[in-house]
Formats: structure tokens, sequence, C-alpha cells
């Protein structure tokens, strides 16, 4: 067959697409892949949280009530990283190559180097989870203080807050790092801001939802975030990992690996196609389809 | 290549060529969905026109943040004199489009001259969007957040904003006999929850293909409308046969249901199931038997 002539078929087929409704329609099918399901990668800890991924692909991970930081190499080998992290909630990678975590016992932001080495990024903050930017630039949440702060990326490390009157818990940055989300455990929605040039936030809206309930509960618990490259957003809750579109519609619900709460969520592996959850005393991975995101500098 | 492939790609390009003439579709059986646009679709010689100004509103403080397009349309027959009826459509874009698969201000001018419907000024709102604060970053779209969600929310938007604006310079009726929204898709299903949440603002709903399926929720209507008193909405129903069917729902199946839970709590209803898909060919050939029916008795 010529390439004109798979071109044409190719026309014609996209031309059968309808335009209004189901452009974006995102459904689960597009995410999981047949006969892979979750795999226990650890177990018997007190209580995961703060996955995040390194430029190979290894996954770190908290046990917040035990102040242990662990990571996951690729072929499942679990090592302790640190084991005096004063409470360390939530976790990410900085552009520099740095692991940022949430020292929440000190009210610290710190960031660790490759030896487990941590300096202090920011004091006076309280935080359970955070997202860095491409430019360095962190926000964090803050639940009883109903807020959430920004830390700029430049040497000042400036920090401000830059919303209030929720008690935010989740928080990730679309691919594009122009949209901030962020996750209240009891609200049926997603939180969603502009961000701006200063990293402040504008334009609230409640525009991912409804969040599944669980059956017999009427809150969801939204808890941590991610997002994959094609926007899709996954928000770990205790009706499961729940997927929505790039517009804020619901695309599915992936199941939990265990009855209770899921935590929190990242991509990680060398191909960044590999779900890995944070779940009560243990942590489960995925291969899936989609593929996770690194923020670029902007 | 081997043979078995050459056949299959054969075969492949013969069914994209039929289904890209409109012939069938890849997934389900051939459908006609052949519907035309006549009669008072069409420009009428000796009809008097109606003006088209296009608007933007950046202002929205319930929608904070998103900028839209819009288009008023005013009837050649408004005078001032006395209060006009209002109809708002979702998706104004499409449906103010002169070439466009509804036409509808062409219909009005028809219409309005026929005194088939009554002296109506036309509000064509697109949905908003948030422009990104960055030129590499992408505007969010609020279409679906402000279309499929079930709240007041766009019924304040327009009872606030967008008709408080046009009342600044236009007399419009405030009774809801005289005000009626419409709109496809999830434009649809806006149309009724505007309705279903202010009837006292809203009592007439035109739904092309509407979303009442599980968008943000939707497909609980015909549950909550069973189980609800009667509210005063007339609302025009229509829908095709060969409607997507996808994660969110079955929007024939989803129609259907609406139709049933009207008739079922005697609502002033009318439902026209015909054979087309997801797009506005039906509700557009229908759009002027569709604005007589919706408009009966305020016509004069």
């Amino acid at each position: 067959m010529s390439r004109a002539v798979a071109g044409w078929i190719a026309l014609c087929l996209i031309s059968l697409v309808p335009t209004v409704a189901s452009a974006q329609d995102m459904a689960l099918s597009g995410v999981l892949l047949d006969g892979e399901g979750w795999q226990l990668v650890s177990q018997g800890h007190k209580f995961t949280e703060g996955p995040a991924v390194d430029a190979e692909g290894r996954v770190y991970f908290t046990d917040v009530p035990e102040s242990k930081i662990f990571r996951v190499e690729p072929d499942g080998k679990v090592t302790l990283f640190d084991d005096k992290t004063a409470n360390t909630n939530g976790l990410m990678f900085g552009p520099d190559g740095l692991l940022y975590g949430c020292r929440n016992g000190d009210k610290q932001i710190v960031a660790y180097n490759a030896q487990g080495e941590y300096t202090v990024v920011a004091e006076g903050v309280q935080s359970n989870d955070l997202v860095v930017a491409g430019n360095g630039s962190i926000w964090c949440t803050d639940p009883p203080g109903e807020r959430v702060w920004h830390i700029s990326g430049d040497a000042s490390r400036t920090k401000k807050v830059v919303a209030e009157g929720i008690r935010p818990n989740g928080v990730i940055l679309t691919p594009d790092q122009g949209t901030l989300v962020v996750t209240e455990s009891q609200e049926p929605v997603l939180w969603t801001f502009r961000v701006e040039r200063d990293g402040s936030l504008s334009h609230k809206e409640r525009y991912y939802g409804p969040v599944q309930l669980p059956s017999r509960a009427d809150r969801p618990g939204s808890d941590g975030m991610t997002v994959d490259s094609i926007g899709r957003l996954y928000v770990a809750t205790r009706a499961g990992l729940q997927m929505f579109d790039p517009t804020g519609r619901l695309g599915g619900a992936i199941a939990k690996p265990h009855p209770g709460p899921l935590s929190n969520v990242c991509f990680g592996g060398p191909q960044l196609d590999t779900l890995y959850v944070t779940a009560g005393d243990k942590v489960y991975r995925r291969k899936v389809q989609a593929k996770g995101v690194r923020y670029q500098g902007r | 290549m081997t043979r078995a492939r050459h056949w299959l790609l054969a075969r492949l390009g013969t069914l994209a060529l039929l289904a890209g003439l409109g012939w069938g579709t890849v997934h389900s059986a051939a459908a006609a969905d052949d519907y035309k646009l006549e009669g008072d679709s069409l420009v009428q010689e000796g009809v008097p026109q109606g003006t088209v100004t296009k608007l933007q509103w950046k202002e929205s403080k319930v929608f904070p943040g998103t900028e839209r397009d819009w288009w008023l349309y005013v009837p050649k027959q408004y005078d001032g004199s006395k209060p006009a009826a209002v109809m708002i459509f979702q998706d104004g874009g499409s449906y103010v489009d002169p070439n466009g698969q509804f036409r509808t201000t062409v219909v009005f001018d028809n219409l309005i001259h026929k005194k088939q419907m009554p002296v109506t000024i036309g509000i064509f709102l697109n949905p908003g969007q948030i422009p990104a604060s960055e030129p590499d970053q992408k505007p969010r779209s609020n279409r679906s957040f402000e279309y499929d969600t079930l709240s007041d929310q766009y019924a304040r938007f327009l009872l606030e904003e967008i008709l408080p604006e046009v009342s600044q310079t236009y007399k419009l009726s405030e009774r809801p006999e005289h005000r009626a929204i419409g709109g496809i898709s999830s434009g649809g299903i806006c149309a009724f929850t505007a309705a279903w949440e202010r009837p006292d603002a809203f009592s007439k709903v035109l739904s092309h293909v509407g979303s009442f399926t599980n968008i943000r929720g939707g497909h609980v209507y015909p549950s909550v409308i069973r189980k609800t008193e009667r509210k005063p909405i007339r609302v025009f129903l229509q829908e095709g046969s060969n409607d997507l069917d996808n994660l969110h729902g079955n929007w024939p199946l989803a129609n259907q249901e609406m139709a049933a839970a009207l008739k079922f709590s005697k609502y002033d209803y009318r439902f026209e199931y015909g054979d087309g898909g997801h797009n506005g060919k039906h509700g557009g050939a229908l759009m002027p038997e569709s604005l007589r029916w919706l408009w009966r008795e305020t016509a004069k």
C-alpha cells in the first residue's frame, strides 16, 4: 500500500470521529493493560506516603510515623534511604535531581542529595504534600493551617501563602504547569487554580468532579495525585485510583489493591510507565499504557 | 505484503469511504441520518432579517476568569414598545452560524414574520475558557464544567450577568413562558439543568442529542424527574438511534429514559427519536417545528 493511500484511509477514519462530545473521551481502557494487575512492592510499614520518582525511574516513598524513606529499584528491591526523617510525608524530585520532602516534624521543607544528606529549603512551614515545578518553585499543602504555601524557585526561597480557606491535602501541576490542582479529602471535587508567574494562584474552581464515593461513605478521601503525558489526572481515594480527563470529567476508578484507602500515587520505572500507589502499610505497582511526566523548566 | 493483508486493507478502505460519505459507521448498523434543511430553515424572500452582533464577555464573577464569545440576535420586529421574549443557546457559535446545521436566526426571522413565535431576542453563548497565564500553556476549557455540572451555577450566570447586560439595551420579558433555552449534547443537558434549577426564569427547553449521561452525574435526571413534584417546564427532546455509546453512558437509552420519565410525571414534552448520530443534522432539520411547538401559545 502506498503512503498516499494509507494517508487517505487515515483521513477518512479521522473524519468519523464525532466532534462535539467524544473528542476527548478517555476511558480506563486507554490506561490499563490486559493481564497487568497490582503487584506488591513493599509491606510491613505503618503508613506509607509520598511516592516520588528519580531520573533513573527508582521510586522513593515514606513511612510517615516511622520517620523513614525507602527506595524501590526497578527490579523491585527495596532499601532504606533515611531513618530519621521527622515524620516526612510528601516527596518529589526537583529539576536539580534533589529529593524534596515535607519534613513536617520540624516544620521544614528539605532537599536530599543522592547520599541521603539534606539541606533546609524553607522553615516554619507545616506541610503534608508538595509539588516541585520545572523552575524549582514549590507549592505545598498545610491542612491544619487551611492554606497552600508557595516557595520561590530562586535562591531567596521566599515563602508566601497562595490559597486559604480550604483544608488541602494532595497537590499537583498539569503537564504544562499552568494549572495547580489541590485535593480536600471531604470534598467530592478537586480544587483547580491558574498558576501565575510569581507562583500565586487565581481563578479557583471546583473543576474536577464529581469524585466517586465509596459505598456507605459521604467523603471520597481524596489525597495524593499524579498526571500523565496527555493530561489525565490520577487521584488516590477511598474508592480507588480515580482518573480524570483534562476537561475535569471522571474517566473511571482503577480498583484498589487492598481494602483500605490509598494515600498517594506516582509514575515510576525507567519508562515512567508504572503506577506506584501507597496504601496503608503497603506499596503496590502496576504497569499501564499511560506515561508519567517530568516538569520541564520554564 | 501478504494477500490477506492486502484484502483487509482494501476492505478497510471501502469501509472508510462509505463511512466518510455518511453511509454508515464502523461500529454500528448503517444509519440514514440524511436530514435536510428546508422551508423555514432557509432564507425566504421578503422576510425581514434581524441583526446579529458578535460580543465578548470577560467580566464573569459566577465563572471567575472565563472569557467567551457571544452573539446577540435582535429581530427586525423588535421596537422596544413591549418586552421581547428571550431564547438562549449554549455553544452559541454553532447555533448562530448562518451556514451551520441549525441556522437558528434564519428560523427566527421566518417564524417571527409568520407570527409562529413571539418577537424573540436570541442570545448565543459559547462556553467559557480561562486563558493561561503563559503563551505556551493551555487555557482551561470550562465547557464541561459549565454545561455538565448539576447545579444552579449556569442559571445564575445567565440571570446575574448575561440577561442584565442585554437588559441594559433591550426590554426583555421576565415571564418564564417568554424564556427558552436550548443546546446540543452537553449544552442540551445544560439547558434542562437551567430550567430545572430555575423554572421561575426558564420554562421552555430545547435539547438536541442531550447528554443525559454520567459525564458529571446527569444520568440521574430520569429518576429525579419521577420522584420530584412536576415543575412548570416544557421540553422538546431530539435524539438519534446512532448516537454515542461510551464510558459516560448510552445517549439513545438516556434520552428514551428522559422521555419516559417526563411522560410518567405528566410533563408537557415532545420526543423526536430519529436515526442520526451525535450531530445537529436532525435537530437542525427540526428547528422550525420545535420552535413552533415550544412557543405555540406565546406566538402572537
